[in-house]
């Protein structure tokens, strides 16, 4: 059977309540907006195909409810996720001084090599502005990550961010690769063996 | 000789006188001649004697001188002669020249004298002529006089007999131009018969007499147009008539409730309309307190031509003239206009018009003999009223607003009062209204169409989230809901419910009240009230508030949440159908005598919109799963299984999980739903993958990595992911996988031969087909093992499995066969 994609990438998104996590997906995976405040029930993801240097690259964005209720569901999705996207929202001081909050679960529950990248969303409220760009650069270059200011309402730096995170993961993905199976070995390793590598998540105790 | 007459110097006027004078010379020559002769002169003397008196004897006197040829003597004599005679003439003439001057001078006095007295005629005669000519003139005018005199008497006369003639003429004229018609007609009569007779013997009788028939015509024909323009002002004002009649009706109307409320009869104060016609009417409009609708209009004209016709003979083509045009004006008046249904004006002027018409007639009827009958009107009453139905009930079938269906309701109510106060019969237009009813309940779900998609739109759907106690009362106030744990808890609160159902709750009271304003003043009874309300109630939510649920399930942005909170607020709105079913009762004044409205669905008012949400939950679940499924990314040839299942099913069990943890508020029947058709969804999907098309062969190893994947969704299954639902329910759906997956796997053909076609066996399930499309795959793998033609044991396997496959050909062609025979 003919694979429709190349690559899949699990990417997750964490960040306080009410950040526009949700918002920021739905402009990536719909390019729409939704005024309406609608608080994710525990987890929810969407699927986008995106192509990056001839390659098509599923990615699989899981959107994870900021509330602290639903902390124990969203957590257990850490392990998979292959790349992470702190957000917080530049009009809320808060959710900003708790990314580090966010970078302690992820060192906790995630793989040790996860790309990660820093997202003050909600950049077209300039006049309600509480976190300076530069806040964002300095924490982004503590944690040795990347940094974009979005905004979902108006789509900026949205598509940007994501295809920023893919191409990293994807390159790291490839340089594991070529170090596991040297190109001259004879054995042709399917492209679509990378989904395959990380530890089976979540997986049940499974017969055989 | 003449020039020896010098008297003509001095004279003379006339020729006369000459004449005289030398005739009287002449006679004295006579006298002169012989005196002049001498008696000497012998021959010669004879000679010219004989000359002088004869002329005739010259020639024989010249001969007889010749012959003697002494002519020289003769001629000598002769001139001796002449001188003689010259000689007594000179002396004659001496001797009378003192008379004849003397006689000239007296001549000259004569004629002097002459002269004169000839004026003295003349001018007498001038003198004689003037005084005579005055007299003459005056005699002839003195004739002319006395023949006038005798003309201007015998004109006395005749003008005396023929004046009656001309005045009453003169009369008729004048009632003819004054449209006085009838004494017209009267004067033209008498004229006939009295005073044409007695001029007979003029020419203006006979013409008098042949105008008559033509007066008379004129008269038919003016007072025709009179009825003419009264017909086009009866035309123009029966609106009129029909407003102040409607008007008078309604309020008469109020006046009774007046009268019933009080007891005492209150004068109405009727405000004086304005006046359509002339200050005439107006003036006895003022006089009379209270004036009827008709008495707007002069009837006259009608009466007079009636008179007329009447006296002329001619009533029946007056009343089938008059038949006619009012039944052309009735089509006229019963064709609604255009675009009626835009505004209620349009309706008035219509039904104004209608009622102007029909009082008209009955005034007529009740006013005139012969003209309408009873009958006749009854029966063009009949045939109008049908027309007024399906016009008002055509052009109220465009009309999409609701207040102004209520408008037209009162608008009927009022023509069919009026109306049936003239005496029609009105009931054909009770069924109008119940019609219109009918289509006001439809117009208002339209609009509440509206409404609530407006506000679903608008809703987002989440649980009310109330943070002070005002917050808390404005919900209760709008809602009836009733929980001690909330009541108690405390402040922030969240109500289980969304903003929806007070909304949604709110909205079917309006539409209840809107509802309720047509059946005002309808007359109808408690009963039929309140059974029309439920009625429209119960069609409301399920029907219109359902569809417009169900409309928004197809909003793509709808989260599961969402829905799984619209399926919760429908619950709680079903339970307030009780307050519902309350209010309208409170609201008609009927007493609560069940639940009609529930009864009419219980339970079941939002059952429509919830299945079809528990639909879009599964729907939207599968589109989830469908995420995962297609991540499926299966090594057909496998040669070993990697001991894990795929990453794609655990992924996709591990979100399953998560689900029915996260969304506590689900109600368990839901859930129960949800839960059951993802299973049965991945089973499908899972036994979809082998048997699909693009799948040319599957080898064992392919096989066990399904297999492991199996178990996994059937540890999921049985790991009771939502309480409630009985042992092996979810189970149950992957049977027919699990099934087809041990029979390869376990390669028991006997057992599957042995036990094909009875009830309650290991493989129940598996479709001969279905393995033979897997067998092939499997076979299809195996040609791609290089060893598997050499080994004695592969060799007797592939031989099996031919034989399997020939079985089941066979078992596939027979259950075809008897599919067939059925």
């Amino acid at each position: 059977m003919a694979k429709s994609y190349d690559y899949l990438f699990k990417l997750l998104l964490i960040g306080d309540s009410g950040v526009g996590k949700t918002c920021v997906l739905f402009r990536f995976s719909e390019d729409a907006f939704n005024t309406t405040f609608i608080s994710t029930i525990g987890i929810d993801f969407k699927i986008r195909t995106i192509e990056l240097e001839g390659k098509k690259i599923k990615l699989q964005i899981w959107d994870t409810a900021g509330q602290e209720r639903f902390r124990t569901i969203t957590t257990a999705y850490y392990r998979g996720a292959m790349g992470i996207m702190l957000v917080y929202d530049i009009t809320n001081e808060k959710s900003f001084d708790n990314i580090k909050n966010w970078i302690r679960n992820i060192e906790e529950n995630a793989s040790a090599n996860v790309e990660k990248m820093l997202l003050g969303n909600k950049c077209e409220l300039e006049d309600k502005r509480q976190v300076s760009r530069e806040r964002g650069e300095q924490l982004a270059i503590e944690y040795g990550i990347k940094f974009m200011e979005t905004s979902a309402k108006n789509s900026i730096n949205v598509e940007d961010a994501f295809f920023t995170l893919a191409r990293d993961i994807k390159a790291q993905t490839e340089k594991k690769l070529e170090a596991s199976n040297p190109p001259k070995g004879g054995l042709q390793v399917k492209p679509s063996e990378p989904n395959r590598k990380p530890p089976s998540w979540l997986s049940k105790c499974s017969i055989l | 000789m003449s020039t020896s007459t010098p008297i003509n110097a001095q004279d003379v006027t006339s020729s006369a006188h000459y004449d005289l004078l030398i005739q009287e010379i002449e006679s004295v020559d006579d006298y002169l001649g012989p005196t002049f002769s001498s008696g000497t002169q012998t021959k010669f003397d004879h000679l010219i004697k004989e000359l002088e008196a004869t002329n005739t004897g010259i020639s024989s006197v010249i001969r007889a001188i010749y012959d003697g040829g002494e002519h020289d003597q003769f001629m000598e004599h002769l001139d001796n002669n002449i001188k003689n005679h010259d000689k007594d003439i000179e002396r004659m003439c001496n001797f009378h020249y003192q008379g004849f001057i003397d006689s000239i001078r007296e001549l000259q006095q004569v004629k002097a004298q002459a002269m004169h007295l000839k004026s003295e005629v003349i001018d007498l005669n001038d003198a004689l002529q003037n005084s005579a000519s005055n007299v003459l003139s005056k005699g002839e005018d003195l004739v002319e006089a006395r023949r006038v005199e005798n003309n201007i008497q015998v004109t006395i006369e005749k003008l005396t007999q023929c004046l009656p003639v001309f005045s009453t003429y003169a009369k008729l004229q004048k009632q003819m131009k004054d449209k006085r018609f009838y004494p017209a007609l009267k004067t033209l009569e008498q004229l006939e018969h009295t005073h044409l007779p007695c001029v007979s013997n003029y020419r203006f009788f006979q013409q008098m007499k042949d105008n008559i028939p033509k007066l008379r015509e004129n008269i038919k024909v003016a007072s025709m147009s009179d009825l003419k323009d009264f017909l086009e002002n009866i035309r123009k004002f029966s609106s009129r008539i029909g407003e102040v009649a409607m008007k008078h009706t309604a309020e008469q109307l109020n006046s009774d409730a007046i009268m019933i409320g009080k007891k005492t009869k209150k004068k109405r104060q009727a405000p004086a309309p304005p006046n359509p016609f002339t200050g005439q009417i107006s003036s006895s409009f003022d006089e009379e307190d209270d004036p009827s609708a008709q008495h707007l209009i002069d009837f006259s004209p009608v009466y007079r031509c009636l008179h007329i016709y009447t006296v002329l003979g001619a009533q029946d083509e007056f009343q089938n003239y008059y038949r006619k045009q009012r039944q052309e004006q009735a089509r006229l008046v019963l064709q609604p206009p255009p675009n009626m249904h835009e505004n209620i004006a349009s309706y008035k002027s219509y039904v104004h018009s209608v009622v102007g018409f029909f009082v008209v007639e009955d005034h007529v009827l009740n006013t005139t003999e012969n003209l309408i009958s009873r009958a006749y009107l009854d029966q063009h009453w009949e045939s109008a009223l049908g027309k007024i139905s399906n016009a008002l009930r055509t052009q109220s079938a465009y009309c999409t607003d609701a207040t102004l269906l209520l408008h037209i309701k009162d608008l009927i109510m009022l023509f069919i009062t009026t109306l049936r106060n003239y005496g029609y019969s009105v009931n054909q237009l009770f069924d109008l209204l119940h019609e219109l009813g009918d289509h006001y309940n439809e117009v208002l779900m339209q609009r509440w169409v509206q409404v609530f998609r407006e506000l679903l739109e608008e809703e987002s759907f989440i649980p009310i989230h109330v943070e002070t106690r005002d917050e808390y009362d404005d919900v209760v106030e709008t809602f009836p809901f009733v929980d001690e744990t909330l009541e108690s808890s405390s402040f922030p609160k969240k109500f289980p419910f969304s903003q929806m159902v007070p909304n949604v709750y709110q909205q079917v009271k309006e539409f209840i009240y809107a509802c309720l304003k047509f059946s005002e003043d309808l007359n109808l009874s408690q009963s039929e009230v309140d059974d029309m309300m439920r009625k429209s109630t119960n069609l409301l939510l399920t029907r219109t508030f359902s569809g417009c649920l169900s409309s928004l399930f197809h909003k793509p942005s709808l989260a599961l949440n969402q829905i799984i909170q619209i399926i919760i607020d429908t619950r709680y709105l079903e339970d307030a159908t009780v307050y519902l079913e309350q209010f309208v009762s409170n609201i008609t004044g009927s007493m609560v005598e069940g639940q009609v409205l529930g009864s009419r669905g219980e339970g079941h008012l939002f059952r429509v919109a919830r299945d079809e949400a528990e639909r879009q939950i599964c729907e939207k679940l599968k589109a989830k799963l469908d995420n995962f499924l297609e991540l499926e990314n299966y090594d057909w040839l496998l040669v070993e299984p990697r001991g894990h299942a795929s990453s794609f099913i655990t992924d996709l069990i591990a979100f399953l999980q998560s689900i029915f943890q996260s969304f506590t508020n689900i109600p368990s029947s839901v859930a129960k739903e949800v839960c059951k058709s993802a299973c049965e969804h991945i089973a499908k999907s899972l036994l979809g993958f082998m048997l699909s098309d693009d799948v040319k062969q599957i080898s064992m190893g392919a096989l066990q990595q399904i297999n492991l994947d199996t178990i996994q969704c059937e540890q999921f299954a049985a790991s009771d992911p939502v309480p409630g639902l009985g042992e092996g329910v979810l189970l149950h759906y992957f049977a027919h996988l699990r099934q087809v997956l041990d029979l390869l796997m376990a390669w028991d053909w006997p057992t599957y031969f042995h036990d094909y076609g009875q009830e309650d066996t290991k493989y129940q399930y598996v479709n001969p087909n279905t393995a033979i499309i897997l067998l092939e795959k499997l076979r299809e793998a195996d040609k791609k093992s290089v060893f598997s033609a050499l080994k004695k044991s592969e060799r007797d396997k592939k031989k099996l499995l031919e034989t399997v496959l020939k079985q089941l050909r066979q078992l596939a062609v027979t259950a075809a066969t008897a599919g067939n025979g059925n």
